[in-house]
């Protein structure tokens, strides 16, 4: 029985890692610019997506329709191509800040909820041509033999997942409470106007949001593709999870927000051992609970922070 | 000089007009309507395609049907079930054929089939695979007609399977929570209810789950030695890959769609191997499959998608022959031909007895279908002991 409750809080914590990462991804835009990407769905197939073709690219090795060989990921060329996912991404997520966000931040009206969405649509239509409907099995650098830890069953990737996803909150966490860069965010993030009267490009930090923001959504697919295959239509999932992840634990605060990640991953996995239909009632339910009791979210008190 | 110029111009188009007439009175024309673009299923319509286009040159080359020629107008509906029923609209009325085949969807088919009932136009369903598809729909006649496969029939499969497998004492389902998942379970609860068999568990999961390991300890702590599986191929396969997570291996039996060539590679080539499910063709062909495969091989873009060509190819000769007894394409006339048709039809599948009758309009059952599994990457004959002690009877539904 023991072993059981122990593959739950692995699984849970497994996927929770993913939402996680792509909670952070929510939370960075939005401190800083009071907006958010909604196209960050597709930002992660898009990312799982430049992540394959680098595989093939890096290895020189003909991908099947459906599967890419596992020879393809070995070595140095998975993380290479988790690198090249994120920089494309971010470069992408630069594109929708100047052609989809700025356009309209700060002004009345939600036009940037519409106009990151199209964007969206954009994306995935430009990817159904390249990549077509199938989904795609990416290998894991590590292999697909089952690892036992206290009884309980876990995959290299999962692993993976979640060690890049606790290491990138960490020094994410220390960028933003340590250095200038992190200050100027923070700032930013209070008051734009200040912010500016203070000497710090408001501009250039937005932007730079952005790229971040988007270029954790393209890691996440590429560290999502070995688990659950990429696909063009997996991202929204997880994307709605995710900012699930973010509206439970504060969307106003990072931590709060891995917190929520992690909370949602181990709650679903939970739900799943006493009856699996009601897992997605309860998930909403709790939002709704949280949303009526605590609006800024489980750990939205910690946004008070000096700058 | 206008008078002189319409008058000319009257001539003409009346001439045209003429023309055009007497070369579709020459011709028959049949239609598809399935998603060759949009969704994984893509494959599958292609397929068909291919095997009806297969069935009208052998047909054409043996002199046509009623001595005129057949031809195809192909509708993709990109899998969304407005276009479709655009299509059956535009299929039926603008280019008024006789027939139409598909749809690669079984939704759209769900969503479409009161209009080949309305307008009395035979729709031969060769691909999707959902029980409620030639159901009749209300009080109107049913021009609703399938040679494929039925869910509802694997289901009454795998249950007898599981029935008569001495070994397997507890029982579990497991299926996703989407539509098809949902009537699938229907169907196992129904069927394995007229058998005398009663599950101990039933867990869903979703279809984008990526662990299922929580609805399988449960599964494992309940005792469950044998579970039905009714599920997309993706997943099917993250089940399968959650089982070794926990070290947990029962018999595991599924619905077709782990005959996908993203099951298998999702699974893996191991995991692969474990569950048993049925389907129509195997690559263990017979003569007359093998021609066909042979000569459509170069153009399939999925190989496991041959047994839709291979479905279609008959319908489209089962059509054929209805139109020959018919004595012309009357859709009221045709209906009466296909529910009572006197000659056999050889086709790819077997050779087809009165395939339907005015309740049944399934061409294929239970009975012509194979038991599969993966073995070495490809898809072939099942058997066993159990397998071996099923009769026709235990397939009832």
């Amino acid at each position: 029985m023991l072993a059981t409750y122990i593959q739950t809080l692995v699984s849970g914590l497994a996927i929770g890692g993913v939402y996680a990462l792509i909670a952070l991804s929510f939370s960075i835009t939005f401190t800083t610019t009071k907006t958010m990407n909604f196209a960050q769905g597709e930002f992660i197939s898009f990312g799982a997506f430049i992540g394959v073709a680098a595989l093939l690219l890096l290895s020189g090795l003909a991908g099947g329709l459906t599967a890419i060989p596992g020879e393809a990921a070995a070595g140095w060329r998975y993380p290479a191509a988790a690198l090249i996912a994120t920089v494309v991404a971010g470069v992408m997520g630069v594109l929708i800040f100047l052609l989809a966000v700025r356009p309209f931040a700060g002004k009345r009206g939600m036009n940037w909820v519409m106009s990151t969405i199209g964007f969206g649509v954009i994306l995935q239509s430009i990817g159904l041509t390249i990549w077509g409907p199938a989904p795609v099995m990416v290998p894991s650098p590590l292999g697909d033999g089952v690892l036992r830890i206290a009884g309980a069953g876990v995959r290299p990737q999962e692993l993976i997942v979640l060690a890049s996803a606790i290491a990138i909150m960490v020094i994410f966490d220390f960028v933003m409470r340590r250095t200038r860069i992190g200050k100027a965010m923070m700032a930013v993030a209070h008051s734009p106007q200040t912010a500016s009267l203070m000497g710090i490009n408001v501009n250039t930090v937005m932007i730079g949001a952005f790229a971040l923001s988007s270029g954790l959504a393209g890691l996440a697919g590429v560290l999502i593709a070995p688990i659950a295959s990429a696909s063009l239509f997996m991202g929204l999932g997880f994307a709605l999870k995710a900012f699930s992840g973010a509206i439970i634990g504060g969307l106003t605060n990072p931590r709060g927000c891995i917190y929520g990640g992690f909370i949602l991953g181990v709650l679903e996995s939970s739900v799943g051992l006493w009856q699996a239909q009601w897992k997605e009632i309860v998930v909403f339910s709790l939002i709704i609970l949280v949303l009526a009791f605590r609006p800024q979210g489980l750990f939205g008190h910690a946004s008070i922070d000096k700058v | 000089m206008t008078l002189t110029t319409n008058a000319l111009k009257a001539a003409l188009l009346a001439s045209t007009l003429a023309i055009a007439s007497t070369a579709t009175a020459q011709e028959i024309k049949l239609g598809f309507n399935g998603d060759l673009s949009a969704s994984p299923s893509a494959q599958s319509g292609q397929a068909g395609v291919l095997g009806i286009q297969a069935a009208i040159e052998d047909l054409n080359a043996a002199g046509g049907v009623l001595g005129k020629k057949l031809s195809l107008v192909v509708r993709d509906d990109l899998s969304q079930p407005p276009k479709s029923i655009q299509n059956m609209s535009d299929l039926i009325d603008s280019e008024k054929v006789v027939a139409v085949f598909g749809p690669t969807n079984s939704g759209n088919a769900l969503a479409w089939k009161h209009i080949p009932n309305q307008r009395k136009n035979p729709s031969l369903g060769c691909i999707g695979s959902a029980t409620d598809i030639t159901k009749p729909a209300g009080g109107a006649d049913n021009y609703m007609y399938r040679v494929s496969m039925v869910d509802r029939a694997q289901i009454a499969g795998i249950v007898a399977y599981t029935k008569n497998r001495p070994q397997s004492k507890n029982v579990g389902f497991l299926v996703e929570t989407t539509g098809y998942g949902q009537g699938g379970l229907k169907d196992l609860e129904a069927l394995a209810k007229a058998k005398g068999l009663t599950p101990v568990a039933t867990e869903k999961f979703g279809v984008n789950d990526t662990d299922m390991t929580s609805q399988l300890n449960k599964m494992k702590s309940a005792g469950v030695d044998t579970v039905l599986v009714w599920a997309q191929g993706t997943p099917i396969a993250q089940l399968l890959r959650s089982m070794e997570k926990i070290d947990y291996s029962p018999v595991t039996l599924t619905s077709w769609a782990a005959d996908n060539a993203s099951f298998f590679d999702t699974a893996g080539k191991t995991l692969a191997e474990r569950p048993i499910f049925m389907r129509t063709i195997t690559e263990d062909r017979t003569p007359v499959q093998q021609k066909l495969y042979d000569r459509l091989a170069p153009k399939l873009t999925s190989k496991s998608a041959f047994s839709f060509s291979a479905h279609c190819y008959d319908a489209t000769l089962i059509l054929a022959a209805a139109i020959k007894q018919a004595g012309g394409t009357d859709g009221a006339k045709l209906k009466e031909a296909l529910d009572n048709l006197q000659a056999p039809v050889a086709g790819i599948m077997k050779t087809y007895n009165k395939p339907f009758t005015p309740d049944q309009h399934e061409a294929l059952t239970a009975a012509d279908y194979r038991w599969t599994h993966w073995k070495d990457g490809k898809l072939v004959t099942y058997t066993d002991a159990t397998v071996e002690s099923l009769k026709p009877a235990d397939y009832a539904e």
